[in-house]
């Protein structure tokens, strides 16, 4: 104890202390800067097309609460498992972690995420009814991710589809080694289940004039996607084995075995090209796919081009046909010209241009084509088509009023994912709509802020990390049936994590730009004007003793504080 | 045990027979091998302490601190720009009275850049209340850190052993390293009386205000008397137990010495052949070397110096604009001699940034002064000379 009144030196301390507290000086008073936890958008969100919570959902994984990441992933995705299947995944692309180690398989974990969550006990509930009804045209995957959302948020939706099942493309255009129907099947009955009534085998148009769902319902959304094939231009191509790549992987899908050629080209560099080729090859048919740039110019994913390879397919790139040459009535040979690389064109990609007099036959009995659909819009008023697409603003409104559009019909983005994310930000849209309340903008990553509030101006990239916190772990590898096995059968080529390689995944995530409660801010302050909440995520920080010092900013491996400004 | 050691190594050998807790360090030449040396140490497990790894000298010496405070025994070394980054904990740590031991290698302030020995770096440290052992031999450097660390958690101040760079630091040497029994039995471990205690939390170094800032400080430099008679005491203590006494100061021949030359460190061991070369050629000549500069030894230093003819006082360092400091403390100790007791004084500033120091250097210096020709109070040894002499032109040209 100090003696507060001392006689002699004796009487003394060595050195100074206090055993007062010194919570007594409010020292907070100084700063001019406060520090803030602020999350903000890790560089996968920012590329995520659907908005999932990525940093999220794996930061619960790695703290041990699957069933709460596997609930945030299903909160506004109604396809998690299915896109873990099938999506390009642009996340990894971007992933932090891919300077340290390799990308966080995101991928699987969303795999992962929708298969464990296709137990009914993690869809969310429903807010309660508001008694406005909406008309979903087309079930394909923007379609059941605007139902979805809608009635979610209370609405009556009903969706409209031609089929006699809904999923769209995931159900017509994906081959089942990769997305196996029975999963897609168990996500649109999870659909159903929080009310969203199907009407299938029912064409708009047709069975039901467009004129009468406007008036029936209080708002319209046009989601139908692409079907159309566009023509090759070259003669021949009105040959009966000359078919539509769209059409022709629907028939196989569906379990169709169709009398084909012994080998047939596949013209196209797309995912449906791709699908084409390795279903093709599945049912005894030899592709060779004939695409007119080199492979760094291919739109297909990725890893779906490695897997063709790998399963031993031909591809002829820098070729385009000019002729479907018939002998006898026959188609004996796709005539095709060399290409080389120009200027790039607006999509960025460098344009091909033939070479003269490089003509050559690559011998076949027939030809897919699969450069690219059309939508089919006949049933719209004109002035809500926009030549091949449906006329839509950067909100999804249409010049009718009441009627909404989005995904492929409307913009084409051209993947199952960014149609899910344009469902859900379309229901976000006309839910505003049938509230009364102003249209918000929706434009990406929006929808990234959904399940929480981030700070979506900010996106959190590996520049923005603090370093020393973080060593290389090796990205684990991926499971896959081996090329001889899965050549000659329509099983899932892909195998899923098991939970404890998911935790263990989601441990190397480095939750960029979220609080994960780490407590480096709590460890480093000096001020000791950092306490961790009880009971409660995150921390508090005392403001009468926190001088706005920054370290802890400084600190936080993550970027999950800013300083900012105090106000006075 | 026997061993052919560098001063470095001595160091580091010195520090492991400590049992130091915590040793916080960060390196800089001509440093750098002490730390090495002791965290091969550590990791190998000879000595059972947290080596922290830190980037600066400041935090190297706040990361003492903070163990120290809480009563663990601790250890850095550094040198040069590193002491002096070190500067504003190295008064925190004097007036938190924590029994820090700290070796450093002298080493020349830049610029220009030098990585060589003069005293200029541990001296700019002279006033901030840290005990100060300059060391002649890699021996002395292990008796007198294991000393160090007695004599500071006595008188609650830390101490710097200081070294000279290369001509001690990396030049090797037969030193007698001493078993650990015999330094656990001089050395109890360390009872900090300030020592933090979980029980009873207080906020060390608060503000104090001008009724009481006084006191402490009266306090510090209470210690620094006190400590005067702690190392003399612990350095006959070393003596009984290793046949290797010491004192405050070195004297040789200095019985019936006439002309004495006062220095400290390694150049000593060259002053001691020139010494014995002039008692050889009939001049009285004799050594006082500092060893302990800090607490100061003022009244033992005045009845050694009390009634030489002359006194020569190489320094290897320079307070610019006034002497070579050294040279100015000998001075003030003298000043309170009778007239007539009072030697006549030479400054001589010599060995700057590495420069070599030889026996003709030294022989000139003494003979210089003792013949007469050195008439000035101050010079600069061995340095070019200037064409207008002494003009401002000359510096600032």
């Amino acid at each position: 104890m100090v003696d507060l009144n001392p006689k002699m030196l004796e009487d003394i301390p060595v050195t100074s202390y206090s055993d007062n507290s010194t919570l007594l000086i409010k020292t907070g008073a100084w700063k001019y800067v406060q520090p803030s936890y602020e999350d903000k958008l890790p560089a996968c969100s920012h590329q995520c097309p659907a908005g999932n919570d990525i940093s999220k959902a794996l930061d619960l994984i790695a703290r041990g609460d699957v069933a709460a990441a596997a609930r945030l992933w299903r909160a506004g995705n109604p396809f998690p498992a299915s896109l873990g299947r099938v999506c390009p995944h642009p996340c990894e692309d971007q992933c932090n972690r891919g300077q340290f180690g390799g990308a966080i398989a995101i991928h699987m974990m969303e795999r992962f995420l929708g298969d464990r969550s296709l137990d009914p006990e993690f869809l969310p509930k429903a807010k309660p009814a508001t008694g406005k009804k909406v008309a979903v045209i087309g079930g394909g995957p923007a379609g059941v991710a605007a139902a979805y959302n809608l009635a979610l948020a209370g609405h009556a939706v009903e969706v409209f589809d031609d089929k006699p099942a809904a999923g769209g493309y995931l159900r017509t255009g994906i081959p089942a080694y990769r997305l196996p129907k029975d999963v897609l099947d168990r996500e649109l009955a999870l659909v159903e289940q929080t009310g969203v009534q199907f009407t299938l085998n029912t064409r708009v148009g047709r069975d039901v004039s467009f004129d009468e769902l406007r008036n029936r319902f209080d708002a319209v959304i046009v989601t139908i996607g692409f079907h159309g094939s566009r023509p090759l231009g070259v003669p021949g191509e009105d040959h009966e084995n000359v078919y539509n790549g769209v059409h022709l992987l629907e028939r196989i899908l569906a379990g169709e075995r169709p009398e084909l050629p012994r080998r047939m080209a596949v013209v196209g560099g797309g995912n449906t090209a791709m699908d084409v080729a390795r279903s093709l090859l599945r049912i005894g048919v030899e592709p060779i796919v004939v695409y007119r740039r080199s492979r760094m110019e291919m739109p297909a994913i990725p890893t779906e081009v490695d897997e063709a390879i790998a399963e031993g397919i031909r591809f002829e790139f820098l070729t385009a046909p000019s002729r479907v040459i018939i002998e006898n009535g026959k188609v004996t040979a796709l005539e095709c010209r060399k290409m080389r690389l120009g200027e790039p064109d607006e999509s960025g990609r460098r344009r091909p241009i033939p070479v003269e007099g490089s003509e050559f036959p690559v011998e076949v009995g027939g030809v897919v084509t699969a450069i690219g659909e059309t939508a089919e819009l006949d049933f719209l008023p004109d002035e809500a088509r926009d030549g091949w697409r449906v006329a839509a603003d950067e909100r999804f409104v249409t010049p009718v009023e009441g009627v909404f559009a989005a995904g492929d019909a409307a913009f084409g983005e051209g993947t199952v994912t960014a149609a899910v994310g344009a469902g859900r930000r379309v229901a976000m849209v006309v839910d505003a709509f049938l509230g009364g309340r102003e249209l918000p903008s929706v434009a990406p990553p929006t929808q990234a802020s959904w399940e929480r509030p981030v700070n979506i101006d900010q996106t959190v990239h590996v520049e923005q990390l603090n370093p020393a916190y973080f060593t290389e772990v090796p990205r684990p590898e991926i499971h896959e049936l081996d090329p001889q096995t899965r050549s000659t059968s329509f099983d899932e080529v892909v195998q899923g994590f098991t939970e404890e390689e998911a935790i263990r995944e989601a441990r190397r995530c480095m939750v960029c730009g979220t609080c994960n409660e780490c407590c480096n801010c709590l460890f480093f302050c000096p001020d000791v004007a950092i306490h961790k909440r009880s009971g409660a995520f995150g921390f508090d920080i005392d403001g009468d003793h926190c001088k706005g010092c920054g370290i802890c900013v400084e600190e936080c491996p993550r970027n999950a504080l800013s300083l900012v400004e105090v106000k006075s | 045990m026997r061993m052919v050691i560098k001063g470095n190594g001595a160091v580091a050998h010195a520090v492991r027979l400590a049992r130091p807790q915590v040793i916080s360090a960060y390196p800089i030449t001509p440093q750098t091998s002490i730390i090495e040396g002791i965290a091969s140490m550590v990791a190998e497990g000879k000595i059972d302490a947290r080596f922290i790894k830190v980037e600066s000298e400041h935090s190297a010496l706040a990361g003492c601190i903070a163990a120290e405070s809480a009563g663990a025994r601790t250890f850095t070394a550094t040198s040069a720009q590193g002491l002096a980054l070190m500067h504003e904990v190295i008064h925190w740590a004097a007036g938190a009275r924590l029994p820090i031991v700290l070796a450093n290698v002298n080493r020349a302030m830049a610029p220009g850049w030098s990585i060589w020995t003069d005293q200029t770096d541990s001296l700019s440290q002279r006033d901030t209340g840290w005990m100060q052992v300059y060391c002649q031999s890699a021996q002395e450097v292990v008796d007198s850190v294991i000393q160090a660390y007695k004599v500071s958690e006595r008188v609650l101040l830390p101490t710097m052993v200081i070294l000279d760079a290369f001509f001690l630091s990396h030049t090797y040497e037969d030193v007698e390293v001493p078993e650990p029994g015999l330094v656990d039995g001089f050395l109890p471990p360390l009872d900090l009386p300030q020592k933090m205690d979980l029980e009873h939390p207080a906020a060390l170094g608060n503000l104090v205000f001008p009724d009481r800032y006084m006191e402490f400080r009266r306090k510090m430099d209470l210690a620094h008397q006190v400590a005067l008679g702690v190392w003399d005491e612990v350095g006959r203590e070393w003596g009984e137990l290793t046949g290797r006494p010491y004192g405050l100061v070195e004297q040789y021949r200095m019985d019936d010495a006439e002309l004495v030359l006062v220095t400290a460190a390694t150049t000593a061991s060259t002053a001691r052949v020139v010494i014995d070369a002039l008692r050889d050629e009939g001049v009285a000549a004799g050594l006082l070397r500092l060893r302990v500069f800090r607490p100061f030894p003022a009244d033992l230093i005045r009845t050694i110096l009390a009634d030489r003819k002359k006194v020569v006082i190489l320094d290897r360092n320079c307070s610019f604009g006034h002497h070579g400091i050294f040279h100015q403390e000998i001075k003030s100790a003298l000043y309170e001699l009778p007239a007539g007791q009072q030697p006549e004084m030479h400054g001589v500033i010599a060995g700057l940034g590495g420069r070599d120091v030889t026996v003709e250097d030294l022989r000139g210096m003494l003979m210089g002064v003792w013949e007469g020709r050195i008439t000035k109070p101050v010079t600069w040894w061995n340095v070019l000379e200037a064409k207008g002499a002494e003009t401002g032109a000359v510096a600032m040209g």
